[in-house]
Order: C-alpha cells, then structure tokens, then sequence
C-alpha cells in the first residue's frame, strides 16, 4: 500500500486571505468571539508566529496579537473550496478518503508502483490544488495511514514528505508520542509517567511494560503504530457506485491496437467482478492518464445495465476513440469502469 | 438503372413562388438536413429550377428527401443554401409570393418577399452529393394507412444503439397475401402481419426506423405511399414528396423463433386500465428500477421502488388462480407495449419470470414480445 495523507495549510484562513488579499500579510485569525468564550479555529501563519494555534481560546489568542484579525467562520464558502479542492486532487488520484473538509487520505497505490513515483504524483496533486483553488497543502507519502498523517505535518505549509516501505519507524521515532495518532491526553500522561516521551520510546517498550502502562487492546494497537504498522484501508464510501480496472503501463503506450487490447483485459476483469457482484450496469466509462498526468475520462450510457465482457469492451474502445481524437498522444494508465449499476438484470432475445 | 441523376442545371436560378408552398416543401425536406455534421454542404439544400418546376433536395447521406413545389422558373439553374436559415425564413415571410433569385457572381441567393429582402450566402451545387436516383425503379403501392399504421406500432421496439446497427431498422416483408414488420431491440419484439389484398411484390429490407419516421411525419393524408428496393436503397414515394433511405445490411433477427409456443398462463386485463396503472406507478421506477407485476388471488398488484425515492403500488382484479407469480419488467418497455396493442382486452402470456412474456388484442395482427429483469433478492 502506497497512502498519501493531504493537509490543506491553514485551511479557513487561507481561503478567507483569498477572499479578502490585504489580509495576507496580517495576522488572521478565523474562530469565535474573542472577546467572548469562542475558541481559534484556523490562525494563518501570520498569527502562528504570535503562539496563536487551533483550539485556543480567541481571548488569549487577542491577549497574544492584539492587532490579529478576528473573522467568524464561513463555512459555506468553505465547503464551495473543499468541494473544488478534492474534485482536483481525484483528477489525479481517484480513490480518496476525506476525513474533513480541509484533510484526507489518496490511495496512491493505485497510480504509482513506487514511492519515486508517488512523489511524483503527490507534485500533480499539489500542483492540481493550487491550479484549481490557489490553496497550498502538505501530503506525506508512507505505506500506511499513520506515517502518512505524521509526515503530512513534517513540512507545513506546501512541503512533501515521503517516507519509503522499510524506514517508517526510524522516521516516527523522535517525534513527541503525543502526536501519534490515537495517544489523547490521558494516555500521554500515563506514558510520560512511564518515562516514554517520544513515538520511538513508545515502539521499543515490552509486551510487560506496556500493559503497565496501557492496558487493554490500546496498548499494542498504539505500539503498532509508533512501529509504523499500520492496517488501515482508506474507507471509502460504503455504497459501491461503480466497479472497474486500470493498468498503469511500464512505458507510456501509443498504438491503439495495443489499448484496445489493453482495454479487453481490463473489460474481462470488470466484467468478472460485476458478475461476482451480482450486479450489472448502465455506463461504461474508460479513463486515460496521460504522461503529464493529466487525465480525461469518456462515458456512455445505455438503456438497461449490461455485464457482458465483450459489450464492456465494445464501448470501452468508443470511449477510447473520442477521448483520443479530444487529445491525441500516449497514454500511462488506461482503465474501464462501468456504473449504474443495479442488481436486477434485464434479460435479452437474441 | 438507378445512376446519380444530374442534378446541376446550367444556369443561373431565378424563380417565384407562394410562401406557403415554399414552406411546405421546405418543412418536407429540412428534416434530410445533417444537423451536426463537419460536412457543411450537407447543411444546405438544394434548389433546382428545370422543367417548369422548383426541386428541393435534402441529404445527410443515410436519409434523403426531395419534394417539389411550383413556381414560376424565369432562368433555370440550381444553388444550395443554408437549409436551416432558409426555413426560418419561410416562417416568417408573410403569406405572399415569394422570388428566389441566385447572384452567381457574389455567390448569394437573395429572397424577396413583399418589401422584405434577405441575401444568402449560398454553397456550391457541384459540391452537393448526388441523390439516388428514383427513376426506373420498380415501385409498389400499399396502403398508407396499413404502412404507416404498422410503421407507428412496431417501430417503438427498435434499438436506439448505434453499434447493432440491424437492430435499429424495422424488418419490411412482404409476403403472399400479407406485409410484415418487425422490430427488436433485444429486450422487446414487436411483430405486426398486415393482410394485403391485390397483388403483392416480393420484397423484403430492413429499413432505418428513423426514416420511417420521417414517412410517417411527411406522408400526407389519404394518399397511397409507393415503395420500392434497389440495391442499397430503399424508396417511399407520397404525394409529390420522395424519401430514399439507405438499406441496413446484415441479417435480422429469426423472430419467428423467439416467439415461445405456448404459454402457463394467459391473463386478459382491461388495456386502458392497465396503461393507467402501469403509468402511475412507474413515477417510482426511476433509474432503471423495475415494475413488479406480482399476480395471485385473482388480483394483479403493480408496484415499483426506488432506493432513496420512495416507492408505488398499486392493484387491479384479474383472473388469475395459479400459484402466486411475481414477475418484473422494464417499465418504458411495459408501457410501450401495453400502448401499442389494440382493442379493450390486452391478453398477458406467460410462462414464468425468467421468460419471454407476450401481449396481445383480442382479435389483433399484432404481437409484443417482451423480456422481463430479472428481479435481485
């Protein structure tokens, strides 16, 4: 598993600078009252300077900056960006799991064999946000979600961080244990009496000497993690909207014969889990990555669902043909999805 | 023989004519105007003044049209217009003579109607396909009421999916005593023989059910409708208006085969209540979702639902003391062939739910085969 984890830089300030320019050099902060009992949502890094974070009360936020900015929360215009943001990031990266409006997890196994290439790709990611919304983020690239999460922090705002299969605990290991994932206050508090301070303290403490100081299935499941195990899957919607397969090639492909064969297999696979699905499908889409990237996706629907391999593959080469004569060239990733799907099949003549 | 006819005349065309039979062989032969296509010529029409009459010609290279229109000819000749813009012209002329007139050497045609006059700017006749050519071939009459009768019930089954191109034609049969037509798009069949009196051509095409369609919208009323094969052709003559269509190759399907022949059950139901039922309740049969037709004790219940949008149900009596069946089908495709049957009683044949269901009038040459879904869970 390659997973990305996005973090959007100081998400509501940063959208509220775009709206509103002249407040880029100033220190903002968008949260409740600060001369009442609200608390800072987002500070921009204007403010951060002045010790101003999330969660902190506004009125010591302004005890703090007394010239800061105070702008309530939009979360309206929020969403607007949110939405903008994560439809540029699937340009890319098409398996995703939000986890909020401003952070989440790309499966980047699915586009990259390698971490050189999800570095890559993490670029385009960043590239695709910044195009789409002008809003910067940082990503970690791990082999599992919670190094992913840890190194997505590593470089704010705007860095990369990849941490390559095999080095996920010596990366963990000097952070302070209370930024790893699932360690709360409390549990903080009981490990730093236990003289374990860091993610690294936490990964090397025996079976016994753990269960003195986290009983319970938290313990391993915590020490699992500041090892840099981590088994998570991304969890993606529960409804399955459509089924489907792609291939990304070891060297960009041109010749349509070779698609269209390509496309056959792929056609074959997703016919199969249709099948094994029980279900059938209305549209067939066929996506195309190009060498920049870029992706571009053709779709065409029919009137009753179908499973059969050979109808996939039939439109899936139409699909082919209009997205190639929209823009000629090579293709890196080449895939077929079929949605719509129902489960009653509507039963044929001839 | 059918060759190209010549259809460039030398000259430089001026003619006049009334607004109304200009609009009417316009609204004939706009609909052979390629809409979306990179060929413009093919977005023209074709005017050709020779003989003593006014031509106009239509082609988008599968369906063509041409009808004639009288008119004055003071100088012969032909030019191709903008098909569209010269009918949206016509529409709004008033009701009076209209002229015609081409300036060759400013490629315009310029109309004049009353104080109103427009300048066209015209495409090159020799770059207009030729048009099959009508003459010599061997024609047939028939009924227009039978033809088109038949064309409006049976051309609902044919496919819409251009990549089984046979299945998006009506197979046209003539046979001793009788003509046939038949349409399937994979998930329904609808057959019709029609009793012919006379003598009756050999002949058999699968005709593009668009230019069926066309027939029917340009055929006037009470005329005969005259058709003939060549080649890959198919020609229909009504009135003083031409239809050519091109021929779909390939082999229909055996439709005689796909007709079960015999059925467990046979359910006759009152045709216009069961097209209400039906409509009412496939408002919850969105996406695709089936219609549940479930009979038992003697009553036939009709429901449909759809995940997230809610659902319907509704019942009729019918006689039925069989084992309780539960059957579904698509609900366009139900609907369409409860619609399309004749007579009050629509008799419903069936054998069980994974297999061809039929309808049928009482008394009606024509027969709707259709598939049912197999219904999940």
């Amino acid at each position: 598993m390659i997973v990305a984890h996005l973090d959007l830089d100081a998400f509501f300030a940063a959208v509220e600078e775009l709206e509103a320019p002249e407040l880029r050099s100033q220190p903002l902060v968008v949260g409740g009252d600060p001369h009442g009992r609200g608390v800072v949502a987002t500070a921009n890094y204007a403010a951060r300077r002045f010790g101003i974070h999330s969660a902190m009360s506004c009125a010591e936020a302004l005890r703090r900056c007394p010239h800061a900015v105070f702008l309530r929360p939009r979360h309206r215009l929020y969403k607007e960006y949110s939405r903008a943001v994560w439809s540029a990031v699937q340009e890319v990266v098409p398996t995703i799991e939000r986890t909020g409006m401003d952070e989440g997890y790309l499966d980047m196994g699915e586009v990259a064999p390698d971490f050189g290439r999800a570095r890559a790709v993490a670029e385009a990611v960043q590239a695709a946000v910044r195009g789409a919304t002008s809003l910067s983020c940082a990503l970690g690239v791990a082999s599992c979600k919670v190094v992913a999460k840890i190194a997505s922090d590593r470089r704010k705002p705007g860095g990369l961080t990849v941490v390559p299969a095999g080095r996920e605990a010596a990366f963990l290991a000097p952070f302070p244990v209370r930024r790893l994932p699932g360690v709360g206050p409390r549990a903080e508090e009981r490990l730093r009496r236990g003289g374990v301070a860091s993610i690294g303290d936490l990964a090397a403490l025996t079976d016994d000497a753990l269960r003195g100081l986290l009983p319970g299935k938290l313990g391993p499941l915590l020490r699992d993690r500041a090892r840099g195990i981590d088994p998570r899957p991304l969890e993606l919607s529960s409804e399955t909207v459509s089924i489907s397969a792609e291939e990304t090639f070891e060297r960009d492909i041109s010749e349509v014969e070779r698609l269209q064969d390509e496309l056959k297999r792929l056609s074959q696979l997703v016919a199969e889990r249709l099948e094994a699905a029980g279900q059938v499908g209305r549209t067939v889409t066929t996506k195309v990555r190009y060498p920049d990237f870029s992706i571009r996706s053709r779709s065409t629907s029919l009137s009753v669902g179908i499973d059969e391999a050979e109808r996939i593959w039939e439109l899936a080469c139409a699909c082919l043909d209009r997205a190639l004569a929209d823009r000629p060239g090579a293709l890196r990733l080449l895939g077929v999805a079929v949605s719509g799907l129902e489960a009653h099949r509507q039963l044929e003549l001839v | 023989m059918i060759e190209a006819e010549a259809v460039v005349a030398a000259g430089t065309l001026k003619t006049t004519c009334s607004r109304d039979d200009l609009l009417r062989g316009l609204g004939i032969v706009s609909r052979g105007v390629s809409t979306r296509t990179t060929v413009q010529i093919l977005a023209g029409i074709l005017l050709d003044a020779t003989g003593g009459k006014l031509s106009l010609a239509a082609t988008d290279m599968e369906l063509s049209l041409r009808t004639t229109v009288e008119a004055k000819i003071e100088s012969e000749g032909s030019v191709v217009v903008p098909g569209r813009l010269l009918l949206d012209i016509a529409r709004l002329l008033p009701e009076t003579e209209v002229s015609l007139e081409h300036r060759l050497e400013e490629a315009v045609v310029e109309v004049r109607c009353g104080s109103a006059s427009y300048r066209l700017h015209t495409y090159n006749p020799e770059d207009f396909p030729r048009l099959p050519d009508t003459q010599g071939v061997e024609l047939h009459e028939v009924d227009r009421g039978t033809l088109l009768e038949t064309v409006a019930r049976v051309s609902r089954s044919a496919s819409r999916d251009e990549s089984r191109p046979v299945l998006t034609g009506v197979l046209v049969h003539f046979e001793p005593g009788k003509l046939v037509m038949a349409a399937t798009d994979s998930y329904r069949l609808s057959v019709k023989e029609t009793s012919l009196e006379g003598s009756v051509p050999e002949l058999e095409a699968i005709v593009p059910a668009r230019a069926l369609g066309e027939l029917a919208r340009i055929a006037g009323e009470g005329e005969k409708i005259v058709l003939g094969v060549h080649e890959n052709q198919v020609v229909f003559g009504t009135g003083d208006a031409w239809l050519t269509t091109r021929r779909i190759d390939g082999q229909f399907p055996n439709y005689k085969q796909l007709v079960p022949d015999a059925f467990e059950h046979e359910v006759p139901l009152p045709r216009e209540e069961l097209l209400d039922v039906v409509r009412r309740v496939s408002v919850m049969a969105q996406r695709n979702s089936p219609l549940r037709l479930r009979f038992a004790d003697g009553e036939l219940v009709v429901s449909a639902q759809t995940q997230d949008v809610g659902e319907a149900r509704e019942s009729l009596p019918a006689s039925f003391g069989a084992e309780a069946l539960e059957i579904g089908f698509n609900a366009e495709f139900l609907r369409d062939g409860v619609d399309s049957v004749g007579g009050e009683t629509v008799r419903l044949k069936l054998i069980s739910p994974l297999r061809p269901a039929v309808l049928q009038g009482e008394g009606d040459d024509f027969l709707y085969l259709i598939m049912p879904i197999r219904l999940a869970g």
